[in-house]
Order: structure tokens, then sequence, then C-alpha cells
């Protein structure tokens, strides 16, 4: 739908007289699609984070040589370049091989290990890079730098970003999801627009039926009574306007009432999976506990993304309940039960947008704050490891079954093609049609990026090869 | 956000005027768009091509390509090919300029290409901003009431632009009470100015607003932002600033006293230092404290101390200078005479700080320390007693609980950790939840005898903490003594590669200068104390104009200089220089009282315009550079809040103290960190809960759903300028959420007439039209909704959502 048509089906709540200051409101309203910057691969994100931290070398980065050397120190030489949180001096720790077997997944045979079999089927479509790293242990900032380029909070996210360049197809629906368990350990800063406008923040969808704040009619109020008030209101506000010609600000508010109502059901509407398949339900895992909740979250995702919505994060993982990173104690524990609520509803939401043709215009991305130590912590456990861990992309053209990058024989520190957090956003943003040095907003005395002054080891190339 | 070239826009219309032939401004105009648009690249440092875009010399000469201007003929000029996309290059790369922008580089070039004399180059330190101001003269304009008016007038003529006619009366006092209090008038008020027919009404009106102490709460709230203040310092743990809050309300007293504004920013840089006893003045170096840190990240202390350093760089020198000084952390600054030299010399003056007490009276404090260390050693006795009694009953209770499990995991639970295999291990803490013994487990089968231990340690424990008050104590910083830790220029901005060690010092574009070693036997290195009286002084060319222009900006909606807190050769030159300068000389002379700035300014005819734009005037200045009329504004977050309290009655006017954490629903508290019952604490006396915004708990990580809504500062980096956005986000927030159905229905419970609702909401009586329709609505509403009051609820809603109560004229 053009912008044109969105306000002719969005005006259709007043008179034809305010529709030309409407579409005279309409020419800047900042969610307006946008041309990319560059050839775009892909219109949407749909971006699965991993919160905690995710131990890479159990996962998607195997190592025999760490197996082999179970129980043995590290060399004091590469000790010596970490520092993490609870092990207080890692050239006292011992190396800890995988408790989990990997086994080649798809044709391609690149390994995954059996924390995640469904995932590993869809490796055709998966390419790994296994070479990210960052120099930040504590999940608050490194959970900040992933998504913001910055280790402080108060910078807009990738998701801002993203929408501030390129706008937003459907005005009904926000344009930058957010799903979570509700607690995260970064807070909502980790979605915040930052210093970019409030439009461009991410709007938390919860689960139920009104997945919006504030979305809901108020208590006692029905529809009927909810559309008198905004005839009302609208009314009003024409009279006001009338008096103050010109003004497009008044007008763009009197739309965005309209545009409120019309997301009270757009909204509930995307949520209702009423007319989902039982094999699509299945797929997601929604008939089980354990894949339930997270199922639920991709196939939102997935029919987000079918409704034009730009920017979907979902998290992994609380610091109030279920965690990646209650691998401190427990590494087993923790990843089989992490793994199991996620892994199928992942690799289902890979093969749904495959199958109805929209993995080629969507970007999917897995990646953590940071992965884990391959020293043990304690007996059971594995610390935060920013020096070098795994993260996935498949879509938007990307070419799957193969695996980029690499960390040193034992996990520890990333060796070829090393990526920190911007290299990965202004690859995430080219992707998407936007180029890291152009996309900037003038703030605070420059012109501001995502990707501050870096991002110059951008791997796209080596993706879409 | 306005298009940002409506202001050229409209300095172009100046420019290109035929009547009355005004100073020819299209050199300053065109080295304004050569900076912003395409320095970057062709800058003095970075020069692309070898072209340096930085005086006439170096144009005429050209880069690579061959000379970039052709004085006098456009057409002939690369530079103009380039940017008209007319020749075979096409600059910049990726787009193209605006139409006005190209047309001003056109008109230059065909005048002659001057480079202006006023606007020399930054590069040769001689920006109009790092000179310091002198009085200019008030033009002779007739029909000018203030020299405010004179400046602005002039403008306005040479553009050919009528200004707008004053605004109503209720407009003005609407207008006067948001911007001086942040809330709308009384239905009193209102009434009492509009019937007030006597010459000096208006005056008499803005002497009351700036004598009521509703006016610090306000523009105690535009420095908050400034100083990015919070209560809490931020990341995964968040914790509470202690007594943050004495900051918040020493400023907001500060502003009602009319602080003088020198006095003002030298407590909060060097209170310490300049006044040690008094505990009010040393209060103001809170502002070192109120920002977000990461001291709670242990094993990086290093890198905690250097952010911090550089907070107090950037905070210090945006709010009180409008310079970018941290553009030149990493390198030189690009666009400002900076260099990264400066960045360190200044980051040197605040390398001996570290956090102190302020004990704001100083037996009372003592007492309180004392009291404070003998509660401690009370509580972990007690503590310690607690676990003695109830020991037996857990391990009795585990036992039980642990029996009933399967054999394995009894196995694995009953061996130390040390001893289990990982299987176990895994097993052990899988099971940890269903053996874990609750406080009302052992509560239940407690002897009698223990019963009452346990619940007389109990009593003592609340006693110990009934009455108990906020410490008189303030945040705030000191020197560590004489000497200071070295300071070192960081190559690259990364700490861990020094080069040269550097000394305290000013910044070298405002004349340099050394901080002196302090005296052998002071207790501080006095560099805090040096900068103090470097920056506040009437010679600093930036102080007195940084800040008259904030002040015309929380006034007007943008300043005369539209980047308040950057001062530098991006910001341009400002939209009336001459009264920019005059203003900072009135600032000076008046012995820096903000109160006497607002009054001079609300005093002018320019303040008291119409809101409503001129046809004409949108037409030749629709960015209103030039001040033709007001510029209509959004309520600010907190403004919408306590508007809808003063409205439905229920606002509480009590001022200062902790902060308020007012009840939310759960799902506003989606998000936070933590679990929502035991990180949002809500305030116990709900007569706090209605209290003014300003006194609302600031979280850093998680920010009140409807304030984040409408564009509230997350107090992370300054913000010098909110932003102003419309969103549907905003209009679910006033229509559902359970706060406005509350106050809409408090509201309805005091009105009975319609006519009363619209005095209460928006300040006047409805038209023979509005009140029609209101009737009908009530009618229809109450057959709806069962009962008038409900009705009458719902028109309260519905008017608290229109844009007459939002938008202030």
């Amino acid at each position: 739908m053009t912008r044109r048509e969105m306000l002719l089906k969005a005006g259709q709540g007043f008179g034809a007289v305010v529709l030309a200051s409407l579409l005279e409101a309409a020419e800047s309203n900042p969610l307006a699609p946008k041309p990319p910057q560059v050839p775009a691969k892909a219109k949407s994100v749909i971006y699965l984070f991993m919160h905690g931290g995710v131990s890479h070398v159990d996962t998607f980065d195997p190592k025999p040589e760490l197996a082999r050397h179970n129980g043995q120190p590290l060399s004091v030489e590469l000790a010596k370049t970490i520092k993490t949180s609870f092990i207080h001096d890692p050239t006292k720790a011992i190396l800890r091989g995988s408790p989990w077997t990997f086994r080649p997944g798809g044709k391609c045979g690149t390994p995954v290990s059996d924390l995640f079999p469904r995932v590993r089927e869809r490796m055709d479509d998966i390419a790994v890079i296994r070479s990210c790293f960052g120099d930040v242990f504590d999940h608050a900032p490194a959970i900040y730098l992933r998504n913001s380029g910055s280790q402080f909070p108060g910078r807009p996210c990738l998701g801002s970003w993203v929408v501030y360049g390129l706008g937003t197809e459907n005005q009904n629906l926000p344009s930058f999801v957010v799903m979570s368990d509700g607690s995260t350990k970064s807070g909502p800063p980790a979605y915040s627009a930052g210093f970019l406008p409030a439009v461009y923040q991410g709007t938390v969808f919860r689960g139920g039926d009104d997945p919006i704040l504030y979305l809901r009619n108020p208590e006692g109020i029905s529809g009927e009574t909810q559309r008198d008030t905004l005839n009302f209101i609208g009314k009003l506000d024409r009279m006001h306007d009338a008096a103050r010609p010109g003004d497009s600000t008044l007008e763009a508010r009197i739309a965005s009432y309209e545009l409120a109502f019309r997301m009270q059901s757009a909204a509930p509407e995307a949520v209702d999976f009423a007319k989902e398949t039982p094999a699509t339900r299945k797929l997601y895992g929604l008939d089980e506990n354990r894949t339930a909740d997270f199922g639920r979250k991709c196939l939102l995702a997935r029919r987000l993304v079918e409704r034009g919505v730009r920017f979907v994060q979902i998290y992994s993982g609380t610091n109030v309940g279920d965690d990646w990173d209650a691998a401190h104690e427990d590494l087993v524990g923790s990843h089989e039960k992490m793994a199991g609520k996620i892994d199928q509803p992942i690799a289902a939401l890979l093969e749904d947008l495959k199958a109805r043709g929209l993995l080629d215009s969507t970007l999917v991305v897995w990646s953590g704050e940071f992965g884990r130590t391959p020293l043990s912590q304690g007996k059971n456990g594995r610390d935060h490891h920013p020096y070098g861990f795994t993260m996935w992309m498949a879509g938007a053209g990307i070419k799957g079954g193969q695996a980029l990058g690499s960390t040193d024989e034992f996990g520890v520190q990333a060796v070829d093609m090393r990526v920190d957090a911007h290299d990965v956003n202004a690859t995430l943003l080219r992707l998407v049609g936007l180029d890291h040095e152009k996309l900037t907003y003038f703030y605070q005395g420059r012109d501001q990026r995502l990707t501050d002054v870096h991002g110059q080891n951008e791997f796209t190339r080596k993706l879409l090869a | 956000m306005r298009a940002p070239f409506c202001a050229l826009a409209a300095l172009v219309a100046v420019a290109l005027a035929p009547l009355p032939a005004p100073a020819d401004n299209s050199p300053a105009l065109a080295v304004a768009v050569l900076e912003k648009r395409c320095g970057q690249c062709h800058g003095e440092q970075t020069a692309a091509s070898d072209l340096r875009l930085v005086g006439r010399e170096p144009l005429l000469k050209g880069g690579k390509r061959g000379p970039a201007i052709k004085p006098g003929s456009p057409a002939d000029s690369l530079l103009f090919q380039a940017v008209s996309h007319t020749g075979t290059l096409s600059m910049p790369p990726g787009g193209q300029l605006d139409p006005v922008e190209i047309e001003i580089l056109r008109v230059w070039i065909e005048k002659g290409a001057e480079w202006p004399a006023g606007v020399a180059h930054a590069r040769t330190n001689n920006w109009w901003a790092f000179r310091k101001p002198t009085r200019p003269p008030v033009p002779q304009m007739a029909g000018a009431v203030t020299p405010i008016d004179a400046y602005l007038l002039e403008k306005l003529q040479a553009a050919g632009i009528t200004p707008a006619p004053e605004a109503d009366k209720l407009a003005l006092i609407r207008r006067a009470s948001f911007d001086l209090h942040g809330l709308p008038p009384s239905p009193e008020q209102v009434r009492q100015f509009l019937n007030d027919n006597s010459a000096d009404a208006w005056e008499r009106l803005i002497d009351s607003l700036l004598a009521s102490p509703r006016y610090g709460e306000k523009w105690g709230r535009h420095w908050l932002d400034l100083v990015r203040y919070g209560d809490t310092a931020g990341f995964e743990q968040d914790p509470y600033t202690l007594e943050a809050w004495r900051y918040r309300d020493y400023v907001i007293k500060s502003f009602n006293d009319d602080k003088p504004y020198d006095r003002f920013a030298k407590e909060q840089i060097a209170g310490d230092d300049l006044w040690p006893d008094n505990p009010d003045s040393r209060t103001g170096t809170g502002y070192y404290r109120v920002g977000t840190n990461r001291d709670m990240l242990f094993k990086v202390e290093d890198m905690n101390q250097v952010e911090k350093l550089t907070d107090y760089v950037d905070t210090t020198s945006s709010v009180f200078l409008g310079l970018t000084v941290a553009c030149a952390r990493c390198h030189d600054h690009k666009f400002d005479p900076i260099p990264q030299r400066d960045f360190y010399r200044m980051q040197a003056i605040f390398a001996p700080a570290v956090n102190d007490r302020v004990f704001l009276e100083y037996n009372e404090a003592r007492f309180y320390d004392i009291a404070a260390n003998y509660r401690e050693f009370k509580l972990r006795q007690m503590g310690e007693e607690i676990s003695r009694i109830q020991r037996p009953y857990r391990e009795k209770l585990r036992d039980e609980k642990i029996a009933k499990l399967p054999p394995d995991v009894q196995t694995a639970l009953k061996l130390k950790p040390e001893q289990r295999s990982s299987e176990q291990q895994a097993v052990a803490v899988q099971s940890e939840e269903k053996v874990k013994v609750t406080d009302d487990d052992v509560r239940a089968i407690l002897s009698q005898a223990d019963a009452e231990r346990l619940h007389s340690i109990e009593k003592r424990l609340v006693s110990m903490f009934a009455g108990y008050s906020a410490p008189p104590m303030a945040p705030g910083i000191i020197d560590v003594g004489r000497e200071a830790p070295r300071t070192y220029i960081a190559i690259r901005g990364n700490p861990n590669a020094p080069g040269d060690e550097v000394g305290p010092g000013f910044l070298s574009a405002l004349g340099g200068g050394d901080v002196p070693d302090s005296p052998l036997h002071a207790k501080s290195t006095g560099r805090r104390k040096a900068l103090a009286d470097w920056l506040a002084s009437p010679d600093n060319p930036l102080f007195a104009r940084v800040m008259v222009n904030r002040i015309w900006q929380y006034h007007f909606g943008s300043g005369l200089v539209r980047t308040p807190s950057d001062f530098g050769t991006r910001a341009g030159a400002p939209s009336h220089p001459e009264l920019l300068d005059w203003l900072a000389a009135e600032f000076t002379a008046r012995k820096w009282s903000i109160k006497s700035m607002h009054k001079l300014i609300m005093m002018s005819d320019a303040y008291r315009r119409s809101a409503n734009a001129t046809p004409e005037a949108r037409r030749l200045d629709p960015g209103n550079t030039l001040v033709a009329h007001t510029n209509r504004r959004r309520l600010e977050a907190e403004e919408v809040r306590d508007a809808v309290l003063q409205a439905s009655g229920s606002l509480s006017l009590k001022m200062g103290g902790a902060p308020v954490v007012p009840p939310l629903e759960p799902e506003e508290l989606y998000g936070i960190i933590g679990k929502p019952d035991a990180a949002w604490v809500v305030t116990p006396n709900a007569e706090e809960h209605t209290r003014r915004s300003v006194y609302l708990i600031q979280r850093r990580t998680f920010q009140h759903p409807m304030f984040a809504a409408f564009d509230a500062p997350d107090g992370v980096l300054s913000c010098s300028r909110r932003n102003e956005s419309t969103t549907a986000p905003q209009s679910l927030a006033l229509l559902n959420s359970r706060f406005m159905l509350e106050q809409a229905r408090l509201l309805a419970e005091k009105v009975t007439t319609v006519d009363d609702a619209w005095r209460r909401i928006l300040d006047r009586d409805p038209t023979p039209e509005e009140r029609h329709g209101a009737e009908e609505f009530i009618e229809k509403q109450t057959a709806r909704l069962g009962s008038k009051s409900a009705a009458f609820a719902e028109l309260a809603r519905g008017l608290l959502n229109t844009n007459e109560f939002l938008y202030v004229d």
C-alpha cells in the first residue's frame, strides 16, 4: 500500500474536507517508507537475541582440541588475554570439552551440536560466523554494545536506526517490535531510540490478545463509546484546527488518533492465530509446553513480517527465570533447557518463511551478547566470554551452508575474519539497504552513526558470495 | 522536526530581499553551507582531492580537478556544477543539496564569492562564538517597544514580513503559565487576568508567576535535562545514587532563589573548593554524581574511571560552554579548533576528583553516621540470632522434602557439591527449587517459645527502622588532595595507549592558559576552582551567550543558535547575532539574574505574538527563524501529566524529598529489570502519588511509559532540546491508560455542567456549538453508560485528549 493509499484509507473516519490536510501531514510522517540507500537484500529483520550468553563451543563452533585437553589449563600466554566475571585467575582454571556431540547438518555438513538438532537440519540456509569478538564481559554493557554500538545506554539501537532509515510499510502496526520474557539484564535501553525521536522506539509486544501497552479500551468503555469519544475529540480538534490554519503538527496529531484506533484492531488481528493451520501450530511447537512460548513468538514474528513490520527482535532468556546465563553453575542443565525451548521454533521459522517465499526478503539473525568460556567455571559452569563467539544469519539472499571466520583451537580468541559488534551491525544495515557510513543523525555536534567511526570490517560480500 | 533548511530559506529571503538593502549575508550563508555539507571531506585536514573549502584563496586554487570557483560566473564554476549536478562531477556523494542551499552558493559565486569578513573560518580561531561579545547598538526601529523587538523587526522588515498580531489574553496567560510553571493557569487566575484591564496587568502577571515556587520546578527541570539527571546509576543493577534528589532540590531552590547564574555554575563545578563551609553550595557538586556511572561493574575500574572523566568533560563543555569537546577525545575536533590535547588538558582538571558526602548539617550528620554504624552492628547480631533459631527447623523441613524425591535425586542432593558427578550436579541444581524451605514453611512449625523469640526480634528490628529518615547528606565530590593522578593523551582515544603527559589547562580556542599548581599546604589541587573562575566570567565569550540562548529557546521553542549545546562551526551563524550579544551583555549587566532575563524577554512584543503564522510568513519564513509569530508547542511529558492532575484537582504541590514511585499497572512495568514488585516499590503514602512529575523517580533503565512516549529524556546524555514527536502510542496512552481514566473520573465528580468541564480543562467557556455538541454527547453517553457522572467522565477523557489541551498557543 502506498503512503497515499494508506492515508486515503486512514482518512475514511473523516470528511473529505480534511483529507487534503491529512495528506499534507503524511508528507511529514517520519515512518513513511523510504527508499533504501543501497540495493537491499531484505525488507525485514527478525533478530533472535540469545540473552545471557550462549556457549559457542557447545553449539556452533566445534573444538576437538578442547575435548582433547579436557582438565588441563590454558597456556599462560593465552589465559592472560582474557578477563571474565567469575573466573578470577584464568591461568589457574581448566579447559572443559563440550559434553555434546557435534554432527554435520544439511547437505553442506556444517557441524552443529546435539543442542540444536532441528536447526541443524536447516544449515543449508544458514551462514555461521564463528569469529565475533568484543571487549565487554558484563551483560548490560555487552547487550547495549551489540544492539546500539556503545557499552553505555542512551544510544539508538539497530532496530531504531533501521526504521529511521527505511520507515515502515504498515502504518497500522508498530514498525519495530520487541518480544521478551519481560525482564532482561539490560532493561528497555537495549531497544530504545536513544537520541532519535521517540517514534523510532521499539514497541514491546506482550503475551495475550492486546499485545501493545494501552491498546485495550479502558475498563468499562465499550467499542461504541470509544468511537463516540474519538469522534467527539475529532470534532473539537477540527474546530480548533480551523482557527489555526496551516499547522501540519496539529493535523498530524488528529491523524495519530485515527491511527491509534486502527492499531487497536490491527494489532489484535496480528496476534490472533485462529487462521493458522494445525500443521503450522505443530511445526512451531505450540502444542508442547516446552516450545509453546518461543514458538508463539516466532510464529508472531512471521505474521508481523508478512504484515510489513520492519524489525522484530525476540529475546530468549530473562534475568528473572530461565536463562542462558544459568550456565555459570550448570552448563548442561541451562543449555539443555534453553535450547530445548527454542530449537524447534527457530527451525520452524526458517522452514515456514522459506515455504512462503519470505525468507529471501527477511534477514534472520541469531546472536547473543557474548559466548562462554572454554574454561570451566567451578565444576559445572562456564563464565562470560566476549573474546571469540558465534552468531548466525539466514535469509536475505545470504549464501547458506557456509561457516565464516574462526576462533583458535580452544575457542578462546577469534582468529580469522575477526568481526566486532560494529562490523556485524554495518553488515546487517547493508543487507537491508542502508550504508552504515551514510545513515546518520546530527546530534551533539556531529553526524552520529550506529557504528560510530568503526565498521570497516563489514563482511556483506562474504555472506552473499 | 522541521526541515533544517527552513532557517536558511528564511535567511536567503533576507539576503536577497531587494528593499532596503541589508548587509549582504550571502557569504556567511555560503560558508555555512560549505561547512555543513562539504566540510567533512574538504576540510583543512581531510582535503579530499586536495580541495580545501576553507577560504577564498583555497577555493580559487582548487584541488586536483582545478579551480573550484570562477567568481561572478556560477555556470563556469566546478563547485556549482558539482552541487547542481549540471556537469560531469556530482557532489556530495550519494545525494544532492537542498535547492535552497544550491541557490545560496549560486548567488554567492555570482556576487563574487567573497569570503565573509565577520565569519572567518574556524580553523583560524576567529569563529564568532570565540570572540567576546560586545554590546551592539540597538537599531532605531519605529514601532519597536523593546530592544528585543527592534532587533527582530529589523530583519522582519528586511524580509518583507509583517509580524503576527498580539495573541488574545487567554492564550497569553496560558503561554506564560506553561512557560514559567509548566502548568496551566487555574480558572481563578484566568478570570482575574481577563478582567484586569490595567496597563500593567501583564507585568504583574509575570512578576507573580516568577515569585511562585512552581517556577523553580519548571526551570529546574530544564536544567536537570541538561545535566543528565537520574536517581539511579544504570546498567544491570541500576543502583540508587543515594540522595541524588538533594541535588534535584538544590537545583529547584537555586532557580526559585534566582541564584546568580555565575554563582550557580561555580557551585556545581567547584562548590567544594570555593565555599567549603557552605553545605548548600557544596551540594551543587552533586552535578558530577547524578549521571550514569558503571562503578558497580567490577574488574573494569580503570575503564569506569575513564568513562567518568569523559562524561565530566563532555557534560561540562556542552552545558556551560556550548562546545562539543568530547569530539576531540580520539583525534583533533573535525570542525572546531579543539585539538585532542585540549580534551585531555580539560580532563586533567577533573582527574583528582573523588566521590564525597556533603554533611548538610555537621553535628546531625555525624550523629547519623554513628547511629548508622550502630544499627548495622545490631542488624548483624539479630540476623545471626534469627538463623540460629530457624536452622533446626530448616534442616528438618529440607530432609522431609528430600525424602519425598526419587532415590537418585536424594543421593545427589545429600552429597556435597564437590562430591557430585556432573550429572548428579545437574539433577541437584534442577531439584533445588523442590527442596527449598521458605520462611512461611518454617513459621508454620515453630514451637511456641521459638515463635515468641523470633517475634520479639522482629519487633526490635522494625523499631530500629521506625521513623527511618534520609541521611542528612548529599552526594558530592572533592579533590583527593593536592596531588593529582597524571593525565596522558590517549592515542586514538585508547586509554591503554598513553601518549604525551599533559597538565590541566583551558581550551586554546578560548585563549588557553594553564592551571597553576596549588599552594604547598592546600587541601586540593584547585583545578576545578580555576575552571569555575575561568568559565563563569564575563570575559568568557561563551558562558553568557550559551545561557541566554537556552533561556530564549525555552521561551520561543528554538534558540537564536539552533543547536543550543553546540556553538561550534557546525552551528553556523546565529539568526540574530546582535540580539544574542545584546542579551548576553544584559545578562552580565543584570548580575546574572535569570528571572530578570525572563521578564526582559516576556515584556517584548515578540513574546506576546499570536501563534498563528500569516500566510506570508509561512511562505517566506516557514521555520519562523525571524520570529514573526509564536511557535505553537506541544506540552512536554511532565506538563501533560501535571496539567491532567491540575485539571482533575488532584495535583499535590508538596515540594522536595526522596523520589516518589507512583503506582503503575503490571503491563506498564513490563520490561523492567527484575521482578516488578521488587524493582518498583511503590511509595506507600498515596498522597505522594499525585505530586509534580519532577519529583517522580527517574530510573536510568526504566522510564515511566507515558514520559517515554512523550519524548522525555532518558538521563543518559545531556539533553539540550527535547524532540516533539507525534505518535500513535502517545494517543493510546492518553486515551486508554488507567491514569487518564482515573483522572477523568475524579474530574467528573467535581463537574456538573458542560461549561464547568470546559473551564477546568480548557480554561474557557465553550462556544454555543461546542456546548450543544457536548450536551448531545452527554445525553447519548448517559444512556449508554447508565449514569450522568460516567458520561461526564467520558466528556472529560475526551477534552483531555484534545489538541487544545495538549498544545500551547
